[in-house]
């Protein structure tokens, strides 16, 4: 058996959606006991997010939950409720973490605020993450992946090279709540390296809006020194045409320099002819006419396939690389050289495939396991606490569990 | 604002460029001591070069790069030339008194040096070791040359990020870079909890791919589910509308407006004055809505256009709305929520550059911990001292030895500081250059940005 290295903590997730849910999935992935608990009946909000099995929209067969909450245990608790609460409050005496993403000052109404949950639990970590944290003028603001992505600086640049007046675009799938649930998940696991030298918890504040103005780096930096505001991606700036993607035989390929420059483009395109031309050993030509440089370069690309193409650039030491779909990465040979896609059972969906972790640790690799059934847990996790079946089944009654 | 977490924790910083600063600038916002490890013939060449103060590149340009200042703040920098045996024998010195070693080399090059893992943990059994790269440290397509196209275009983003009748869209602010240093550092944090738990280090294997696709997981599951490829969407989500980015008064004015269900409809309704096209049938309910979005879309960026984008954002949260402005990079430096919560540092570079406000790259506020503001980014070569002579105990002769030798020291081999071509992101629209900056930033901030400098 291999060490996990949260094996000993305990989480309870009581967030909903996407970054929390991402953030308590590394913690289960990598060993913790993760709590997740759900609403009686409804489930976390990304049961009801597709893709579904078969597009069955059954909240057991939610693609996005699935990958989101692997590893964990499910238990279903109202605590908008006065027992549900006091339930929760007994949970937490024996918890390392809580993980929260209600509106900022909703824990502290249902009587949950971090100086409560100290008062049963001193050493308790609270991670709250919010679209714009707990203070400031935007805390009341509602958010959404989209909106964080506008409010953060990240959509303005998200605009080809050759149409940098477009409309900006967000990013693909849901980048804002994954970059805020990866961050808040680094947060949690600072604050328990920090918790083992000073025995104390914390209470830790995140912002969506932080979280993915930070991915812009060194780009968001470009104002207080130069006083610019990019409009697109780097590459138009340091001398280079192409930062999108070039259509070929059977897709799209993404051109790179490298930064000094691309020499070897004409040996590729079996043009050496072209090794002098201007277009090849000066940026300034290639930024100044960027339709004319691709002209030169699509008939070729046109007739290869993205592979062939990927696999000849690569010979020539040029950073010329696929442009793959989705469907493209489980039957990918690196990808399954490194074992990334894994496979589990699951009572309702069957055998399940899904993308691994995002990287590999050599003495406590991730763990492999289905997400939760809907409550799977209440009987295990309630009489851990010393409910009876009966008292189960009044609290069932009730509609707290 | 950085917290005081990680103590006494010590970094070994070999990474270059964009991703791999990232990652050791989270660990350095956390409190771990960061020594970022060049060399006079390998310095971090590309973001010390780039982006100078009011473009000026000046007598040092490598001590003067906003993108090196922005990636590195916090982090105490030394030369050391790994090209040779005796700079190999030093870093094996602080390899013993350091818990993290990290590096973004192509696969093989620290073992040729006979730095690997393997070595490294002969001479500190407990070391934890980070090797980022593209595509992984194993398997066959491990030697690719890859940049930040390469990884976002193969994990499936590119593919999902565009209009559908447009090409598939690389990020515009080097996303892959980002979340391949984010990732990292979440794979060092696990490393340090379970050592500092265990006393145990070990080896991690982060593929810049792989992180990238994890954060499409979501989206992939509908291929091992279904066998179907989701497509790129624009600024569509399923079944929402209306939801996207409209355009609003003025020059590239733009706002995103996500109206989520029925309720928020009402709001966003009353909010642009109830006109006869709201109650239309079609748009009664979100399934009409979305069936008819692309009307739909056009008659709310009928409304928009003629508005504000802060204005309507704050009529549109007041009804529960969720909207919000699409913030140029100017407007996120200006951000007032932003800078009430501290998430800029205001950071003095010393006589020249003066005190700029940077970006947090973990923009956590932890309740009770001890915070700092870091120092600015290492000036080449600058903690040469402290980590030679006081942490390996080195005399000041020896170390003047050593930079006869070239193995420490030394002025870094640069091409001449060239400024930003201001003039041709004109000429490309690739950006909007505000020449008013620093007394916009000073109003904000109520701070002589750019002005003081003691460092």
């Amino acid at each position: 058996m291999t060490k996990q290295a949260f094996e000993k903590i305990v989480v309870l997730d009581c967030s909903e959606g996407v970054a929390g849910g991402y953030c308590t999935k590394l913690l289960a992935d990598f060993g913790a006991t993760v709590i997740k608990i759900e609403k009686p009946g409804v489930g976390d909000s990304s049961r009801h997010m597709g893709p579904f099995l078969h597009d069955d929209p059954d909240k057991e067969k939610s693609g996005t939950f699935f990958y989101l909450n692997t590893n964990k245990k499910s238990i279903t608790l109202n605590l908008e409720t006065k027992t549900g609460k006091n339930i929760f409050l007994r949970l937490v005496e024996k918890a390392d973490v809580v993980v929260e993403s209600f509106d900022p000052g909703q824990m502290a109404a249902l009587g949950l605020s971090y100086e409560s949950l100290t008062k049963v639990k001193p050493q308790i970590i609270l991670t709250s993450i919010t679209g714009f944290g707990q203070t400031g003028p935007y805390r009341d603001y509602k958010t959404t992946n989209i909106v964080t992505f506008g409010l953060s600086g990240a959509q303005y640049t998200s605009r080809p090279a050759t149409h940098t007046s477009s409309r900006p675009v967000v990013e693909g799938g849901r980048q804002s709540e994954f970059t805020t649930g990866l961050l808040s998940f680094s947060a949690t696991v600072a604050a328990l390296c920090d918790r083992i030298d000073s025995g104390k918890g914390t209470w830790i504040d995140m912002s969506a809006q932080e979280c993915v103005a930070s991915t812009l780096g060194a780009n968001i930096s470009e104002y207080p020194y130069i006083g610019l505001s990019r409009k697109t991606n780097p590459f138009a700036i340091h001398g280079y045409p192409i930062g999108y993607s070039v259509p070929c035989k059977d897709g799209w390929i993404s051109l790179t320099p490298g930064l000094g420059g691309a020499p070897n483009i004409p040996l590729l395109i079996e043009q050496p002819e072209l090794l002098e031309d201007p277009f090849f050993t000066k940026p300034a030509a290639r930024m100044a006419e960027p339709e004319k440089f691709d002209a030169i370069l699509t008939p070729w690309l046109k007739e290869h396939t993205k592979w062939d193409i990927t696999k000849q650039a690569q010979e020539l030491k040029l950073a010329f690389t696929p442009v793959l779909t989705p469907g493209e990465l489980e039957e990918d040979e690196q990808l399954k050289a490194k074992g990334f896609f894994v496979k589990t059972q699951h009572p309702v969906m069957g055998e399940v495939t899904y993308p691994g972790d995002p990287f590999k640790m050599s003495e406590t690799p991730a763990r492999v396991g289905k997400a939760p059934l809907l409550g799977e847990d209440n009987g295990s996790i309630y009489s851990g606490l010393g409910f009876t079946k009966e008292d189960l089944l009044t609290l069932t009654e009730q509609n707290i569990i | 604002m950085a917290y005081k977490l990680l103590h006494g924790i010590r970094v070994l910083d070999l990474t270059m460029v964009f991703a791999g600063p990232v990652s050791s600038r989270v660990l350095a916002s956390l409190g771990a001591e960061v020594i970022k490890i060049e060399s006079a013939v390998r310095p971090d060449v590309f973001t010390r070069g780039n982006v100078f103060p009011e473009n000026d590149p000046g007598t040092e340009p490598w001590n003067r790069g906003s993108l090196f200042h922005s990636l590195n703040a916090g982090k105490l920098g030394i030369t050391l030339n790994l090209g040779s045996e005796k700079g190999r024998d030093i870093f094996k010195q602080l390899v013993k008194i350091s818990d993290v070693v990290m590096e973004n080399y192509s696969p093989r090059v620290m073992e040729n040096w006979g730095l690997g893992y393997e070595e490294l943990k002969k001479i500190k059994p407990d070391i934890i070791m980070a090797s980022m790269s593209g595509l992984g440290h194993t398997g066959p397509l491990r030697d690719f040359y890859m940049y930040v196209p390469g990884m976002e275009g193969m994990s499936g983003l590119t593919h999902m990020t565009g209009y559908p009748d447009e090409p598939p869209m690389l990020s515009g602010f080097s996303y892959g870079d980002w979340t391949s240093g984010g990732t990292s550092s979440a794979a060092i944090l696990i490393a340090i909890f379970h050592k500092k738990s265990t006393g145990e280090g070990q080896f991690i294997d982060l593929a810049g791919r792989e992180a990238l696709i994890a954060n499409v997981g979501n989206i992939i599951m509908d291929y091992t589910l279904n066998r179907r490829v989701e497509e790129r969407m624009g600024n569509d989500q399923p079944y929402l509308a209306p939801h996207g980015c409209y355009r609003c008064k003025g020059d590239d004015n733009w706002i995103n407006i996500a109206v989520g269900d029925d309720e928020q409809w009402a709001g966003f309704c009353r909010v642009i004055g109830n006109p006869d096209w709201c109650r239309q049938e079609k748009f009664s309910n979100s399934i009409n809505r979305w069936k008819n979005r692309s009307e739909l879309d056009k008659l709310v960026e009928g409304w928009t256009i003629l508005q504000d984008k802060f204005e309507i954002t704050e009529s549109l949260q007041k009804a529960a709305v969720p909207a919000g402005a699409v913030l140029s990079i100017k407007e996120v430096n200006l951000n007032s929520q932003l800078i009430d919560r501290g998430f800029f540092s205001v950071i003095d570079h010393g006589e020249g550059i003066g005190e700029r406000p940077l970006p947090n790259q973990l923009p956590a506020k932890y309740n009770n911990k001890e915070s700092f503001i870091p120092k600015r980014a290492p000036k080449f070569g600058q903690d040469n001292k402290y980590v030679f002579g006081k942490l390996l105990g080195y005399s000041e002769a020896e170390l003047a030895a050593l930079e006869t030798e070239k193995v420490i020291g030394g002025a870094p081999s640069f091409p001449p500081g060239r400024p930003t071509r201001l003039n041709l992101i004109q000429q490309q629209d690739a950006g909007q250059i505000d020449p008013n900056y620093l007394s916009e930033l000073r109003t904000k901030y109520k701070k002589d940005i750019g002005k003081t400098g003691k460092v």
